[in-house]
């Protein structure tokens, strides 16, 4: 079966029961996944700590329960956080581009992001709102180029748009790496960081700014599930049950940046997690977006914080950048999905 | 009497017996700081340092050489990936490299003291380190001047004072041997620096490797506001530097085989006068009390006439 059609089939009802027992099955994943998290580091690895840290402060060593709790666990949110912004933007942008591979790194909108995020700090904007705007009309920019490089008469072609967003991502790339080699600037951080995403700076400010701006995108995105299941069967259809194409597109492409840039200026560019996620979850339950936009929600963070902790488990010392992780297993599925839509 | 007592505070109102724990509070927290001092380090940050800094990681080379030439190897118990002298660090446990250290490693190690380096070190880092309760030293040195300071005061965070002095004082007294023998030269020879292959590259003036150039007697052909400029090989012949000093992490082969290179251009003076040399690196770049021997070895090789 096709990833095409799968995309463009008739919705059924869904039924509460069901939302909540896909809710509760990515949820118990997403458990998982922090359990794993929590347990993996580079000064060891130890499951049965991360239990008996539960029992309260007393069940652990001074050292271990600072581990476990002030360095692991708002690295663990912030890999929550950073997967479920990123696996939500790939599926909006795969239901409004109508394109299987539409993802925010592929398109060049976290590139985008990362730009502007730089820029920003080069200026000395402030953290917040400052740097995150800048981001956020960068990353915008590059998205409205994108889309305007591949539309043609009859919309948007489907290569066009992948190359286009090529072409865009490789740019910004260059001049990620232009700015961060040219200006020592010490708040840039590493290349790496910007370059293959990296959450070892996981900060709790941080993971609650980006956390706030998550809920309202995420409560927003699920309000506009349904519309976003009819925009999928295409223009007229839409036109014919009410839904304004063109401003929905744009808001909820606009809603889709923000949460995209913010995760961007969280923790560099991770590429393929909004092409993973929302794939995996559909073959796991179907192509509707009123059960898919809880279980991205859910599963990109789970899935995010699995890629971080094998980032940090593989190594023999120290540890790799998590985008390193992300890319290995998203790249080649990037190919088979590739291959099967242009089939 | 205790009976008493307790009968005679039990009778104070609420507020006034709140008053009274937060009094004992204070001077129960006021106790336990009689263990720590109060300190600034040397980019202007205050510390909490423990009376005796007895679990010491250092976060660079130069640090990790410091605190073992003021005699406290013994209460280090991690260092940066690199640091490699003296032979003791070799067992001592990594927490990951200068640019890049890994937090967790330093935590579970659980230091009471950590030594970083204000450029090089991320600030992320070091706010981490402060935010989980582990008292940070921040030093900058930049140049042979301030590496002795730096030393002192060292010598005061880790109670090794007279260990510090001593130190300081031979230091003093061989940069002064050399100052000694070095104004008697009768010309300054044009050094080219060599820090990296392929691009080369060589060393401005804000470098340590630049004031040891200057100071054994030579003139550095790479001086100007960049740190670490590039150089083409067309432009190293346009220098025409009497000597090339090619500086090597030990990593031998590799750099006799630029040395093999640079003998390829005998239009190059230096290349003529078959004055093409190794040097370790270590004893140039890194900001530790080694910096003297690098000198004296500079100045054996600049100015042999001398000896």
């Amino acid at each position: 079966m096709a990833v095409s059609n799968r995309l463009e089939t008739p919705m059924g009802i869904v039924t509460p029961a069901r939302l909540v027992a896909v809710t509760l099955m990515c949820a118990a994943g997403l458990l998982g996944a922090i359990v794993f998290g929590m347990a993996v580091g580079s000064s060891g690895t130890d499951f049965t700590a991360v239990f008996r840290s539960l029992q309260g402060k007393k069940a652990l060593e001074a050292t271990q329960w600072t581990i476990l709790w002030r360095l692991r666990w708002p690295r663990v949110l912030m890999a929550m956080e950073t997967g479920a912004a990123l696996a939500l933007g790939g599926l909006v942008f795969q239901a409004l581009l109508r394109n299987p591979l539409a993802e925010p790194y592929i398109l060049g909108t976290s590139g985008g992001a990362a730009v502007g995020a730089i820029l920003g700090i080069l200026m000395g904007l402030s953290p917040f709102p400052g740097v995150g705007a800048a981001a956020f009309a960068s990353s915008a920019l590059s998205l409205a180029l994108v889309v305007l490089l591949a539309s043609g008469r009859a919309g948007l072609r489907r290569e066009a748009l992948l190359l286009s967003g090529v072409m865009v991502n490789a740019f910004c790339g260059a001049l990620i790496l232009f700015f961060v080699s040219t200006t020592q600037d010490a708040r840039l951080h590493t290349i790496l960081f910007w370059l293959m995403g990296d959450l070892s700076r996981a900060d709790m400010a941080v993971v609650w700014r980006l956390g706030a701006v998550l809920a309202v995108c995420a409560v927003i995105l699920f309000a506009m599930a349904r519309p976003m299941n009819v925009m999928l069967m295409g223009r007229d259809v839409a036109k014919s049950l009410g839904v304004s194409v063109t401003w929905m597109r744009l808001f909820l492409l606009g809603v889709t940046t923000v949460m995209v840039s913010a995760a961007v200026c969280a923790t560099g560019l991770l590429g393929f997690v909004g092409l993973a996620v929302p794939h995996g979850l559909r073959l796991l339950f179907g192509p509707d977006h009123r059960v898919l936009v809880p279980a991205c929600f859910l599963g990109g963070g789970a899935y995010l914080i699995g890629c971080d902790a094998l980032a940090r488990w593989i190594p023999q010392h120290g540890e790799m950048p998590a985008g390193v992780v992300t890319a290995l297993i998203g790249a080649p599925l990037f190919i088979v999905l590739l291959r099967r839509a242009t089939r | 009497m205790t009976g008493d007592r307790r009968v005679w505070h039990k009778s104070w109102p609420e507020p006034a017996r709140r008053a009274l724990f937060g009094v004992f509070l204070a001077l129960i927290l006021a106790a336990s700081r009689v263990y720590a001092r109060d300190g600034v380090d040397l980019v202007g940050r205050r510390v909490n340092l423990p009376e005796v800094p007895q679990r010491v990681v250092t976060l660079a080379p130069s640090l990790t050489e410091m605190v073992f030439a003021l005699g406290a190897g013994p209460r280090v118990v991690g260092v940066s990936r690199y640091s490699n002298y003296p032979e003791a660090t070799r067992d001592l446990p990594r927490v990951g490299s200068y640019v890049q250290p890994d937090v967790e490693k330093i935590v579970a190690l659980n230091p009471d003291l950590c030594l970083v380096v204000k450029d090089g070190n991320p600030r992320e880092v070091v706010d981490k380190l402060e935010q989980v309760g582990i008292p940070v030293y921040a030093v900058n040195p930049k140049n042979l001047d301030q590496v002795m300071e730096t030393l002192i005061a060292l010598g005061e965070v880790l109670q090794a004072r007279d260990a510090a002095k001593a130190l300081v004082a031979d230091m003093k007294r061989r940069l002064h041997a050399v100052d000694e023998r070095v104004r008697r030269v009768p010309q300054r020879p044009g050094v080219f620096f060599q820090i990296g292959v392929s691009p080369i590259v060589s060393v401005g003036t804000e470098t340590f490797a630049h004031e040891l150039i200057t100071r054994a007697g030579g003139r550095n052909l790479a001086e100007g506001p960049e740190p670490y400029p590039r150089f083409t090989v067309e432009e190293v012949m346009a220098l025409r530097p009497d000597i090339i000093v090619i500086s090597s992490m030990e990593r031998d082969q590799t750099f006799e085989r630029v040395r093999q290179q640079w003998l390829r251009w005998p239009n190059i003076p230096a290349v003529a006068l078959n004055r093409v040399v190794l040097v370790a690196s270590d004893l140039f770049d890194r900001s530790g009390p080694r910096l003297v021997e690098g000198l004296e070895r500079l100045v054996t090789i600049l100015h042999p006439e001398l000896d």
